[in-house]
């Protein structure tokens, strides 16, 4: 049984990762919610709270999220807000909006353009600024310390990191959202290709990419008439760790598995989606969540063939909500992560009317 | 053809560092590495904060390394303008002898097959440091610092950092037709058929959050009324180029509702603009209008095409009308 203050995903819509999507962010703001919307029926003036995750620096516009507004169509005055996060964190402060009991409908978004910019030359404005940033470390080698530690300590392997790659990729092969669409998949052969940073190879990386992504919310007492198959939030969380890198151990994510546990365990997931942009950081969720062999992970196709930054934590949730949506699942899960190498982690436990 | 425009956006931050960054810092200027006391363990660099906690510590600082082992590492075989070596170097994580965490830095060895989990590294110093991170150059192989005879330590409490990024916008369909249409010396709108509002190279209905085409776009008349303005006098600041006072007025173009704002008048001291007063648009010639100011990030703008707004001499509309029309 539900209670009429219980909180579901009703309908999810992203657009598919690309190298460089013409739109300005806007504009592929206004396209996805107007899919998530006509999904279940609901217009603009339906909505009682609205929250985007977008950032300045990967756009190169300052207040770059007001004009992105209008993608929600701000006359009459609205109630919305906005986070210099992933869409998956807007989610987060929408979900906490709702739970105050007076909003039925929520939306949250996520949109960012990485095509104007370089990111080795953006992120490493992210780090810390006396300690990291002067060194100018770009995030792919940032990603070759973690995974070589990983390698080092037992932890994992270049065959596993290469596995999951060429899993990704026949994943995404079935998704034509995803970017990384046809690439190699044979892991003897991605074990031959060379380096980009090592232990780090071209199929360890992410594309670089844009996008956005819209996901509709509502309580117990507007779900079941909007959608036959609500995905219902069990349980939400985000934790965060220490900033700088050198100070953690790569080879956990504590900060994971305290989310996860707090959102309500992942025992019974069916299926994880779980934001990995680099192999080496899934092989690390899957063992800071405890995942078994038998769930499901990134059927997507996963970060790693498609990653609009400020969008690709939200469209994990996305999926997994539309695993129960429209894929009969029962119990799935979401993950987005924020900051250098697992700082900061989200899980979104959901679930299905059995 | 697609128009791309560049903008480089450069941050020359000066940071205050605080007590315990600061002293790190300091330290370094006379060589020396220093971690801070957390529990029965020693961090590097030092943290204001326990990492786990975030209780404060305690400034009871240790002096470690200065060699130390290698606990991760990466190869960077073209490094980019943005790394600190200009020649094939690793990034690595190493724990300095003392230390209980490690410290992010760069090795220069020379050769990705001289680098391996657990060898041994020593600092090589900058000739004359200044109390940052890059005092360290790098690390080399060995157990024996490189470098300049130490002497007293600075006292260092800021730091200079400065940054530069260059974006690369692509116009989108509807920006590149809205370019076109300025280079040619029409400002065109597109006029939302819900609300009937104008906007200018937008793409959409900022009331209604309707995507807008080429079927709602129109030419709208290049003179209008000033509806609002501002006098500015300058303070001098990284970009500033005016240093007499100015005006930045919003114009409603005739005939409708579109208001262009942050817009300059021209050829009249700025104590003579009033709201109401009739202007023209004052183009640049043909070969010198560019799209350099047109970005995605934003709302269509005429600068790099309107030098600015010529008042036109013809009696004023009265003031009161443009009350709701000030932006």
């Amino acid at each position: 049984m539900r209670n009429d203050s219980d909180i579901a995903v009703i309908s999810t819509a992203y657009l598919p990762s690309v190298r460089r999507n013409e739109l300005t962010e806007t504009e592929m703001l206004i396209t996805v919610v107007d899919e998530a919307l006509d999904k279940v029926g609901l217009k603009r003036s339906d909505i009682g709270f609205s929250c985007q995750g977008s950032c300045d620096y990967i756009s190169g516009g300052t207040f770059s999220f007001v004009p992105n507004l209008d993608a929600m169509g701000a006359w009459p005055p609205i109630h919305e807000s906005h986070v210099e996060m992933d869409g998956a964190w807007a989610l987060y402060e929408a979900w906490v909006r709702m739970r105050h009991g007076d909003v039925e409908i929520a939306v949250a978004m996520g949109s960012g353009k990485s095509s104007t910019g370089d990111p080795a030359e953006i992120h490493p404005l992210e780090l810390d600024p006396y300690y990291l940033a002067p060194l100018g470390v770009d995030p792919v080698s940032l990603a070759a310390l973690q995974a070589r530690q990983l390698i080092d300590t037992g932890k994992s392997s270049e065959r596993e990191l290469a596995e999951i790659a060429a899993r990704s990729r026949r994943a995404a092969a079935d998704n034509p959202r995803q970017q990384v669409r046809s690439a190699e998949s044979d892991v003897d052969k991605l074990l031959a290709e060379p380096y980009v940073r090592s232990p780090l190879r071209r199929s360890d990386l992410p594309p670089i990419s844009d996008g956005a992504s819209c996901v509709v919310m509502a309580t117990a007492r507007r779900a079941r008439d909007l959608v036959e198959r609500p995905a219902w939030i069990a349980g939400l969380d985000h934790r965060s760790e220490v900033h700088n890198p050198a100070l953690r151990d790569l080879t956990d994510s504590p900060s994971t598995r305290l989310a996860a546990e707090k959102a309500g365990g992942v025992a019974g997931v069916e299926v994880a989606e779980l934001m990995a942009p680099f192999t080496a950081q899934e092989v690390v969720l899957r063992q800071a969540l405890g995942l078994g062999d038998d769930v499901l992970v990134n059927p997507s196709g996963g970060a790693l063939t498609g990653n609009p930054l400020m969008s690709t934590g939200l469209v994990r949730i996305a999926e997994a909500a539309e695993q129960i949506i429209a894929g009969g699942r029962n119990r799935t899960l979401g993950h987005a992560t924020s900051g250098p190498l697992l700082q900061q982690n989200l899980v979104c436990v959901l679930e299905g009317d059995i | 053809m697609s128009t791309q425009t560049s903008q480089t956006i450069q941050f020359p931050y000066k940071r205050t560092l605080g007590p315990v960054i600061g002293r790190f810092f300091s330290e370094l200027t006379a060589l020396r590495i220093v971690g801070i006391r957390c529990g029965d363990r020693v961090v590097v660099p030092p943290m204001e904060y326990d990492p786990q906690t975030g209780e404060q510590l305690a400034e009871h600082y240790v002096e470690v390394g200065p060699a130390g082992t290698v606990v991760s590492w990466t190869w960077v075989p073209e490094p980019g303008p943005h790394h600190p070596l200009d020649r094939p170097f690793a990034y690595a994580l190493v724990k300095l002898d003392g230390a209980d965490t490690n410290l992010l830095h760069v090795l220069d060895t020379g050769g990705e097959d001289t680098v391996s989990t657990g060898m041994r590294v020593a600092p090589r110093w900058r000739a004359e440091p200044v109390g940052r991170i890059d005092d360290i150059e790098a690390f080399v192989p060995g157990e024996t610092p490189e470098g300049p005879t130490a002497g007293e330590p600075a006292d260092v409490r800021t730091m200079e950092f400065f940054s530069t990024i260059t974006y690369t916008d692509v116009l989108s369909p509807t920006l590149e037709r809205y370019a076109a249409s300025m280079r040619a010396g029409v400002i065109t709108g597109q006029r939302c058929p819900r609300c009937d509002r104008v906007f200018l190279g937008r793409g959409y209905c900022s009331v209604d959050a309707l995507r807008l085409g080429p079927e709602h776009e129109e030419a709208l008349p290049d003179h209008g009324v000033v509806s609002n303005y501002t006098i500015v006098t300058p303070t001098p600041y990284p970009g500033q180029k005016e240093t007499e006072p100015f005006a930045r007025a919003s114009v409603v173009l005739h005939g409708d509702e579109m208001v262009v704002s942050q817009q300059q008048i021209i050829g009249v001291p700025v104590a003579d603009i009033r709201v109401g007063m009739r202007v023209k648009a004052q183009w640049f010639p043909e070969a010198e209008r560019n799209a350099a100011e047109i970005s995605s990030k934003g709302w269509g703008t005429v600068a790099g095409f309107i030098e600015g707004w010529v008042p036109t001499g013809e009696p004023d509309e009265p003031a009161e009308q443009f009350m709701d029309r000030v932006f």
